[in-house]
């Protein structure tokens, strides 16, 4: 927060807040608000009848300062301690800041759409907090916290960001966005320059022919007058000569292709392993916030535009840039006057270039869009054929899917037109430049008023038809710059993320006892609202924990802290005395065998499923682990058995086969620690005893966690951990529980009537 | 069953802006109802139902049409207030730059400019001419036609559709 202080009059100039205070409420802001020293702000873009206007709310340590066209005064105050309560209203496309007075008043403070909601639902939160306890510095840490989230904007220009607190590429230095890919051309610099010279070669031999051919023209044909037989020996001559100019000029074209093709194949593979790379070690709130399916595509495609774009500066610019040169340089010094003429068409090449690229644009996209719903709409249909049959619905989809491939071809059909036309518009006005030309050199060579000759006007031709390439190509450059910053910008939202902090590499205690103790552990995973609160506990090695609570109530969190997927809480996480974050990371995790509740399988064999991250497992090992998890019968049955492919996502086998093939996973680690996450919650009863056999198992002399639902499956557990609003309210022996008669008793007891109610309805049937 | 209401059998008040006080014929009174469109999109005068406090509806009006003059425009009132989807008239700055759009339009309730994220799940044509568009705040604007637009507007949407 900053204040400045300027001819004795305080200015608003850098508050926290969502948007710039409008202009027009600056200044009366400053004069009411007498120097009290403003916390944040809101600033909404509705007025409070909802049209689009600007507003504000700003908040003191105890007032709120509403600005708003439709006061009277363009502003209210309200004191906090007058204040019962303040909420923001979601309506539909738009929200309402209220506020509630200790008499019973309704007062609508600020009006916004939702964008700026979310920073409303935070300011609510500081109100409520200082009417509730006093102010205090965490509440105002709190709306911070929620603003720099949902800061998704550049402080400096206001742009969209693709996500919260990445770097503006508008406003960083291209020169410094653009050192950042230059390391991966560097080691390709050898054969980048090659390509360069043999670009260079094939430029100055495509200048050969026309020059050629004057000679042709000019000297060998009219040589007929001097014998027949010397001008058949000069053409000849010639001739060959013309030959060898080609064949150099297309077979260094073919090798130059060849190694620059396999240069940039090597830049793109090197990003795409450092993107790769990168993406495993960054940390999973990274993913909490990026889709997957975005840094998928970040590896496949966003490199590939890189790529193209650094082929084209290094190579293409440079080659067009010299083409540029030597062909003017060569016209000019042909006839610097028919030089000028053929200038003349550029400006509508160029014009003419940028037009249709702007129509063709839209057209391609719409074309784009509709190809795109067929697709989706074949990915909806084809694989769920079933429904479609068992709802009668082929003749709707099959009209359906007409309808959109007639929608199709329409849009083609007008894209054509453009694609057509351009490309013959483009080459007429070249054309065009070669018959002026002609009409000026030739009007020259038949007055005979310049020492043009018939030679020098055809091969002056050919040239200046070369020079409108190049001028097209540099026209055009702008829009691929801008498609490469964006790609640009995405890959380093990768490339410069924090990884995962490993503070204690190389530190591997010799062997893990499996004592586990929280230490006053708070966590939240945007410091907005907090999860876990409060945690104490030790757990001893060799207990069997059972961690029981409603959904959302920081079971799993608990969870994702002791595998240190989440390094920002308070307090200490500690193993048999060492807090885990001093421990080498690795190391540790491959103490810790998980059990997930949905187990992720990989396009690969049985075996190097079950024997994953364990790259010199033997076949016996990895036999054994699976009969420990009961998965080695139902193996054997296979006809690949050990050998079987599984498709993607473990496709082939039922969710209870995959669960013990993941059992099986966590047995070939041997760990000291176990941790189960609903490991039976998807299986059916035969199935979950089959699990539940395996597990018994492999917990004897193990710390374990796990968290269930069922109760029945946690009956080995010798201690009980109830999980209720991020706070551990019970922790002891079943028994104590179920003497204290708290939550954990009446769990056990909903569950074994319903267990009763299931069995007596069991018993119905049957009878 | 939820309890349809087909003529004057109610009487709303205005509470709140967007709440209804409302008394049933028989004598039934509740506090702040909210009104709430089942089909916001499709059919902004049917089935508009009557929520309470945790969320239940406690009646849904079949047609809008079907109340007397004065109960409607009151529910119209509370309508209007909570639903905000402005209705674009023209188009006047499309710009794109780095793969994200900003639209400024001017709509029936001032000109506003939006930011679209992804075209293809951002912009919604309906066979009628209607466009739904939604922005990447999930604010919504609808153009009622878009044949009505004027040449300029309609050539800068086209893409999009």
């Amino acid at each position: 927060m900053l204040l400045l202080v300027r001819k004795g009059r305080v200015i608003l100039m850098k508050i926290i807040t969502n948007r710039p205070i409008p202009e027009k409420f600056r200044v009366l802001a400053d004069t009411v608000m007498k120097g009290q020293t403003p916390l944040f702000a809101v600033v909404g873009d509705l007025d409070l009848s909802g049209r689009y206007n600007e507003s504000a709310l700003i908040f003191t340590r105890d007032t709120l300062f509403a600005f708003d066209d439709k006061y009277q005064e363009k502003y209210v105050e309200v004191k906090i301690n007058t204040l019962r309560e303040v909420h923001v209203k979601r309506m539909y496309g738009n929200a309402l800041f209220k506020a509630v007075t200790k008499d019973g008043k309704k007062l609508n403070l600020l009006r916004f759409t939702y964008s700026a909601a979310d920073i409303g639902d935070a300011a609510a939160l500081y109100v409520n907090g200082v009417i509730e306890s006093g102010f205090n510095n965490d509440l105002v840490e709190m709306v911070h916290a929620t603003y720099n989230k949902q800061r998704s904007f550049c402080p400096r220009c206001g742009r969209k960001l693709p996500n919260p607190e990445a770097e503006c590429i508008n406003c960083s230095s291209k020169k410094n966005l653009f050192s950042k890919f230059v390391r991966y051309i560097v080691p390709q610099k050898g054969k980048l320059f090659l390509c360069m010279i043999l670009s260079i070669i094939t430029t100055i031999m495509s200048l050969v022919p026309p020059y050629i051919t004057r000679i042709m023209v000019d000297d060998v044909i009219p040589s007929a007058a001097d014998g027949v037989e010397i001008a058949m020996q000069r053409l000849v001559s010639v001739l060959v000569t013309l030959i060898c100019v080609y064949v150099v000029q297309y077979s260094v074209s073919a090798l130059r292709g060849y190694i620059l093709r396999y240069t940039g194949d090597q830049i793109v593979i090197n990003l795409k392993k450092d993107i790769y790379a990168k993406a495993q070690y960054l940390p999973l709130s990274f993913y909490d916030k990026t889709s997957t399916g975005s840094v998928i595509n970040r590896v496949n495609s966003d490199t590939g535009t890189i790529q193209n774009f650094v082929l084209r500066i290094s190579q293409e610019a440079v080659v067009k840039f010299f083409l540029l040169i030597g062909l003017a340089v060569i016209m000019f010094s042909m006839d610097w006057k028919l030089t000028l003429f053929s200038f003349l068409p550029i400006p509508l090449v160029v014009l003419t270039g940028k037009f249709f690229g702007k129509r063709i644009a839209p057209k391609y996209r719409r074309l784009w869009r509709k190809s795109s719903a067929i697709s989706t709409l074949l990915a909806d249909t084809i694989p769920g054929v079933r429904v479609v049959k068992a709802f009668t619905n082929e003749k709707e989809t099959t009209d359906k899917f007409s309808r959109y491939c007639d929608d199709w071809m329409k849009e083609d059909r007008k894209a054509a037109v453009t694609a057509n036309i351009f490309p013959n518009i483009m080459t007429f006005l070249v054309t065009c430049g070669s018959v002026i030309i002609y009409a000026v050199g030739g009007s020259q060579i038949i007055t005979g008023s310049g020492d043009l000759t018939l030679g020098m006007l055809v091969s002056f031709v050919s040239y200046a038809s070369m020079f409108y390439d190049p001028v097209n190509f540099f026209a055009n450059l702008s829009d691929s710059y801008q498609n490469t910053l964006a790609s640009a910008e995405k890959i380093l939202d990768i490339l410069d993320a924090e990884p995962e902090h490993d503070f204690g590499k190389g530190n591997m205690p010799d062997k893990l006892q499996g004592r586990i103790e929280f230490k006053n552990v708070n966590f939240s995973f945007d410091r907005s609202k907090k999860v876990l609160s409060n945690i104490n506990l030790v757990i001893e090695p060799g207990d069997i924990v059972g961690i029981v609570g409603t959904t959302g109530s920081g079971k799993s969190t608990l969870i994702n802290l002791i595998m240190r997927y989440y390094d920002s809480y308070e307090g200490d996480i500690l193993i048999d005395g060492i807090n885990i974050k001093d421990i080498d990371m690795g190391y540790y995790r491959s103490q810790i065998g998980f059990v997930q509740q949905d187990p992720q399988m990989f396009r690969d064999t049985v075996f190097n499923n079950i024997a994953y991250g364990n790259a010199n497992a033997h076949a016996e090992q990895v036999m054994y682990a699976a009969e420990v998890a009961n998965a080695h019968t139902f193996i054997t049955k296979l006809p690949d058995a050990y050998d079987t492919m599984l498709g993607e996502r473990g496709v082939g086998l039922s969710g209870g086969e995959r669960q013990r093939v993941s059992i099986a996973r966590a047995v070939m680690k041997n760990p000291n620690i176990l941790i189960f996450d609903e490991a039976t919650a998807a299986v059916d009863s035969e199935t979950e005893h089959l699990i539940q056999a395996a597990i018994e198992r492999l917990i004897r002399g193990r710390t374990t966690l796990m968290i269930a639902h069922r109760l029945s499956t946690l009956r080995k557990a010798n201690k009980i951990i109830v999980v209720d609003k991020g706070e551990i309210i019970e922790f002891g022996s079943p028994e104590e529980l179920l003497a204290k008669k708290g939550k954990y008793y009446k769990l056990v007891q909903i569950q074994s009537m319903s267990d009763k109610l299931i069995s007596q309805k069991q018993a119905e049937n049957f009878e | 069953m939820p309890r349809y209401l087909d003529g004057p059998e109610v009487r709303f008040t205005i509470n709140d802006g967007i709440f209804l006080d409302t008394e049933f014929y028989n004598g039934e009174t509740y506090q702040a109802l909210e009104p709430h469109r089942m089909f916001p999109v499709s059919g902004k005068d049917r089935y508009i139902a009557l929520l309470d406090e945790e969320g239940h509806d406690v009646a849904i009006i079949r047609k809008m049409s079907t109340l007397p003059e004065k109960e409607r425009q009151t529910v119209q009132s509370a309508l209007d207030e909570y639903y905000m989807m402005p209705k674009i008239k023209r188009f006047i700055k499309m710009s794109d730059k780095f793969g994200i759009w900003m639209w400024t339009a001017e709509t029936d309730r001032g000109v506003f400019t939006f930011e679209i994220r992804n075209h293809l799940t951002a912009v919604k044509p309906l066979y009628d001419g209607r466009v739904l568009i939604k922005d990447a705040n999930d604010n919504r604007y609808e153009i009622p036609d878009v044949n009505q637009l004027d040449k300029r507007s309609r050539k800068m949407i086209m893409p999009c559709l």
